[in-house]
Formats: structure tokens, sequence, C-alpha cells
């Protein structure tokens, strides 16, 4: 929210650049994400750390990030074969050129391989939408389903491994990270749908698209059918729901608004009597003095 | 008590060339730093307190030719009983902070190991451990690059240490391991190839160290690139009361040990003299930086009795 924030204050000219941001981002990575193929699919092997195309920094970043930032990028592929674990991380080390014992100085490990996963995925999201994924003719909750399916499609590469990335980030330790960025993805979409006008208060939305995101990376794990065509009626029914909740909402508050004047009406009614018995009451028994 | 002082942003030092010392003439540093950045205005103070700890033997001031004679004779005097002494005097706490600095390097199998001053193996034999027993098992999954052989090689200045060290080896049975390998040698003036060890470490060694920042740049060279630096040392206690009994136990208290315990009073005045003497944690962060070393970083144990300060060679 921090940084759509910023990009609102800043005009949409400018390129928005992340602390995190990797000098590499593989090419054949961003043309898997087109073709949403499934399964392992193998990494053209990258020459090494290109400082070109960096494109403008707002602050010069110290050497160890980058170099940290280049061996997760390497990890990554090694993920699908090794795993979320701190195998793929030497593996992406050895590959950068850097001794493995790296691997030692990112604090908790594995989770800072998939914290980086997860800003990346981010990054390439806002990329998309920038550079013109249509969204112009569809109705919001459409275009909430389009930005679901386009998030959930980057993760077909590794989906054998995700179980696994999922609990690191369940983890006690890393939780206050992982909802960090969910949250953050979840603002995200919201801001590149329009944030419309509706009714819902803005973290019941937020908390909706959480539900409805994470109900759809969980359906995702199991489903074997071509395309995970069916994930993606499954994320089409939960939008739906999730908008209908909206209206269902609203009924509710005025239902409940009606039904509370009913209630104070009658509990008025109800007082108004108990004071008039006691005032009888208290009149016949102080005159009795 | 376990205060952790790490740091998040850091620093960019670009520092011309003055100065005497060769390694404040290195290009680029980075000191990590927890809160913004400060820039640290050139040091001429600093070269006087690192030439006073050379000259440093405790409280007294001696040639600095002689200082490194001087330790000699305090390790050659308290090696039989320098791991009693180390229970007695912390309590057995030496060791939990020993499987912390192990724990933090993270070592892993084929990797190239250098422990310095690390005379009895008490490290080494942590990191041996690590290595060997549950990692084994993960090592089916890993690639064939790193089933070369692990090799974590023990450095010590003293004979008596390494002696030790290798009679503790052997009663573990690791008399004829080809892991472990000891070495007589000098912190300040390494027999090992350049960029030829993946981690460093160094336990309440430095601080007998004549010239600090010549093992520092002596660590620099033999470490790979991405190559981890690792410092146990006792430190500073700035905490206030906590500070004054930390005070009269070293002072009043352990040479009082020494004596009974080690028949050496003399040893251990000196020991709780240098730990005065030994640059703060900052300082010392500061000295690393300045070999070339990024992302310093220190972890104070028991409200800074104890420092790890870790970095990486990039």
């Amino acid at each position: 929210m921090y940084r759509t924030a910023a990009k609102r204050l800043l005009g949409a000219g400018l390129t928005t650049s992340r602390l995190l941001r990797s000098t590499i981002i593989p090419s054949s990575y961003t043309s898997n994400l087109c073709t949403s193929s499934m399964g392992h699919t193998e990494f053209s092997n990258q020459s090494g750390p290109t400082a070109a195309g960096e494109g403008p920094r707002r602050k010069p970043r110290p050497e160890f990030e980058e170099e940290q930032a280049r061996v997760l990028s390497a990890s990554l592929r090694h993920v699908a074969r090794l795993g979320w674990t701190e195998e793929a991380m030497m593996a992406g080390s050895r590959d950068v050129g850097v001794s493995p014992s790296i691997v030692g100085s990112f604090s908790r490990k594995e989770a800072a391989l998939v914290e980086y996963f997860m800003d990346e995925c981010l990054q390439l999201l806002v990329d998309r939408v920038d550079s013109g994924l249509d969204l112009q003719n569809l109705i919001p909750s459409e275009r909430i389903s389009k930005l679901v399916r386009v998030r959930l499609e980057m993760q077909v590469p590794y989906i054998s491994k995700w179980p696994q990335a999922l609990s690191i980030q369940a983890h006690p330790v890393n939780v206050p990270t992982s909802f960090k960025q969910r949250a953050m993805l979840v603002d995200e979409m919201w801001h590149s749908v329009g944030d419309g006008a509706s009714d819902l208060d803005w973290y019941v939305k937020r908390t909706v698209l959480g539900g409805v995101y994470s109900t759809t990376e969980i359906y995702m794990l199991t489903d074997d059918s071509p395309e995970y065509r069916e994930t993606w009626e499954f994320l089409d029914d939960r939008v739906k729901d999730a908008f209908d909740l909206k209206k269902s909402i609203q009924e509710a508050k005025y239902f409940a608004q009606d039904i509370g004047a009913g209630v104070g009406k009658s509990f008025q009614g109800l007082m108004n009597g108990v004071m008039q018995t006691m005032s009888t009451r208290g009149g016949r028994s102080s005159s009795s003095f | 008590m376990h205060l952790t002082s790490r740091a998040d942003s850091s620093l960019s030092l670009v520092s011309s060339s003055q100065g005497t010392n060769f390694t404040e003439a290195m290009a680029l540093r980075s000191i990590s730093r927890r809160f913004g950045s400060r820039v640290l205005s050139y040091r001429s103070s600093s070269v006087a307190s690192l030439h006073s700890h050379a000259t440093s033997f405790g409280f007294q001031q001696v040639k600095e030719e002689e200082k490194s004679k001087l330790v000699g004779n305090v390790f050659t005097n308290v090696a039989s009983s320098y791991d009693i002494m180390n229970d007695v005097m912390s309590g057995g706490l030496h060791r939990l902070w020993k499987e912390r600095l192990v724990g933090k390097l993270s070592p892993f199998a084929g990797m190239k190991h250098l422990d310095v001053a690390g005379g009895t193996g008490d490290v080494a034999f942590r990191i041996f451990d690590a290595v060997n027993s549950v990692k084994r098992r993960a090592l089916r999954k890993v690639d064939e690059a790193s089933l070369e052989e692990t090799q974590i090689y023990v450095c010590d200045i003293n004979p008596n240490m390494l002696n030790v060290g290798k009679q503790r080896a052997a009663e573990r049975g690791l008399g004829d391991n080809k892991s472990l390998v000891w070495v007589e040698g000098d912190a300040e003036a390494l027999s090992f190839d350049d960029n030829s060890m993946d981690g460093y470490t160094i336990a309440f060694g430095i601080r007998n160290v004549t010239h600090i920042e010549k093992a520092l740049a002596e660590a620099y060279r033999v470490l790979k690139r991405g190559g981890r630096f690792l410092c146990l040392e006792l430190s500073h206690v700035d905490i206030p009361v906590f500070k004054d009994v930390y005070d009269l136990y070293s002072f009043k208290v352990i040479p009082n040990l020494g004596e009974l315990i080690a028949g050496d009073r003399e040893s251990y005045q000196y020991l709780v003299e240098s730990v005065r003497r030994f640059p703060p944690q900052e300082k010392f962060a500061t000295m690393i930086a300045d070999a070339g070393f990024e992302k310093v970083e220190y972890e104070n144990l028991v409200g800074g009795v104890v420092a790890i300060h870790s970095a990486i060679k990039l």
C-alpha cells in the first residue's frame, strides 16, 4: 500500500523502483509466464550479472544486497529440483560464482528465497499491468479474476514445490513478512482494478480478496486439469461470491437497521411501561406514609 | 540476556587514500548500521588506538616486538588447563557461545574452513559435527560439485595449544580424519592461498593478536568471494549495574580462580585486562569494514560480555 500510494503521489510516469529489485529478471522466465506452461521448465543459462538496462534507481544499493539478490535469482532455477531449501540457494550461489557460505548470511534462509520470489512476482504483476494488460473492457469482477489468474500463473513453474513454500511462509517467524507481502499484493490488485465505486470498507475489500487469492492458490495445488482450467473456474466462482457478498452485506446492513429500529421501539415501549408501573407503585407507597 | 544489534541499512564509504595504513586505501567499503547512516570522519584517532593495542599487554605497556612473545608465554602456560578454566570462568556458557558462532556460520558439506587461534579445537570440532552428522543426510540431494571433501584447518601460533587439540581429536576418534588439519601459523601472516576459504572463524583469539588490522587483512585475503568472517570475542558491557558486576567478577574473581585452578594468576590477570583494552563493538566493526568486508554486523551475547561480529567478503 505504501508503494501504490507513492505511485499515486508521484504520478504514473515514474518507473517505480524497489530496493530489492534484482539486476536480472531472466528473460526466459518472463516468456514462460506468457505461455503459462505447466510443470518444470528449464531456464536458459544466464551469462552473468548484467549491469546494463538497470533503469533509473533512486538509491544506490549496497553491494552485498545486490549480490544476495543475484544469488536468490539464480537459486530460483534450482527450486523445482531441490525445493525451497538451502541446497537450492547453495546451488544458486555456485552459479553466480560466489562461495556457498553466503547462504549463511541470509536471515531465515529459505524464507529469504520465498520472500524474494514473492517480491519478484509482485513486481512482475505491476509491470504486466503497467505495460497494458487489457482490463478496460472487463467488469470489476472479471478484472479481479484476471489479475489473480495472472499472478497465480507465475507460480506454475514451481507448483510442485509450492506447498513447501506455503509452509515456510506459515512459520511463525516468517508470518509477519509473508503477511505484509500478501497485503501488498492484494492492495496492488485492488489498485490496478481501479478501486471502483464500492460500498465495502477498505479492510473488508482486502480481506475478501486475500481470502479468494489464498483459497484459489491452495486449490491450484491439487488441480490436475489441463491448463488449470478448474482452478480458474473455481476462481471465477469465488470472485462472484465475493461480489454477491457485497450486495448481501448491504442488504444485511439495511435489515439490521430495520430490526434495530423495531426492537428499539418495542424496548422503548417496555421501558416506558416499567417506569409507569414503578411511578404508580411508588406513588401509592409514598401515600401510605 | 541477549542483545542483538543488527543492521538493515548500509552506508557506502569512499575513502581517499590518506593515511599510511594500507588497509585504509581500499576504494569502497560499507558498514551496516541500525539507524540511518553516519559519516565517519577520517580517523586519526583510530590509528592511535590501534597502535595502543599493539603495545598493550593488558594494562602494561610493552614494546611491539615483545607482545607476541609475552602472549605466547601466556598460552604455553595455560594450554593444559585452558578448557577447564573456560568452563569455570564462564560457568559453562562458552559452549553456548561457540554453538551460536557455528550456527551463524551454517557450515555445509564440502566447505573449506579456517579456524584461527583455535588451538584446542572447540570450534573446529563443532563445525565438523555440524557438517558430518545431520547434513550428510541431505547430501544425497546436492550437486556433484559439492561432494568435495570438507576441510577444516585449525591454525594456532602456539604449538602447545595445537597439541592439546590433537589430543582431543584423538580422544574423539578423529585422530586420522583427513578433514581436520592442524597447522601452526600466525594470524597476521597466514600460509594459505588467496581466495581459498569459504569460512574464517576466530574465537577468543583476535584479542591476543598484536596487529588486529593485519589479522583482518589476512582474513580478507584468504576468503573466497562470498566467504564469511566470524569473530567471537569478549567485548564491552555498557549496561549500568551489570557493568559493575562484570568488572567486579573480572578483576576480583577470575585472577583468583586462575591461581587456584591453573596455578597462574598473572596469565588470567592479563586476560581480563586485555579484554578491557580491546576496541569496543562498534569500533571493531569499523575495523572489519576497513579491511574490505561487507555487511558487517555484530550480535551481543549476555549483554555485551561476548560479541559475535560477522561479515562477508564480496
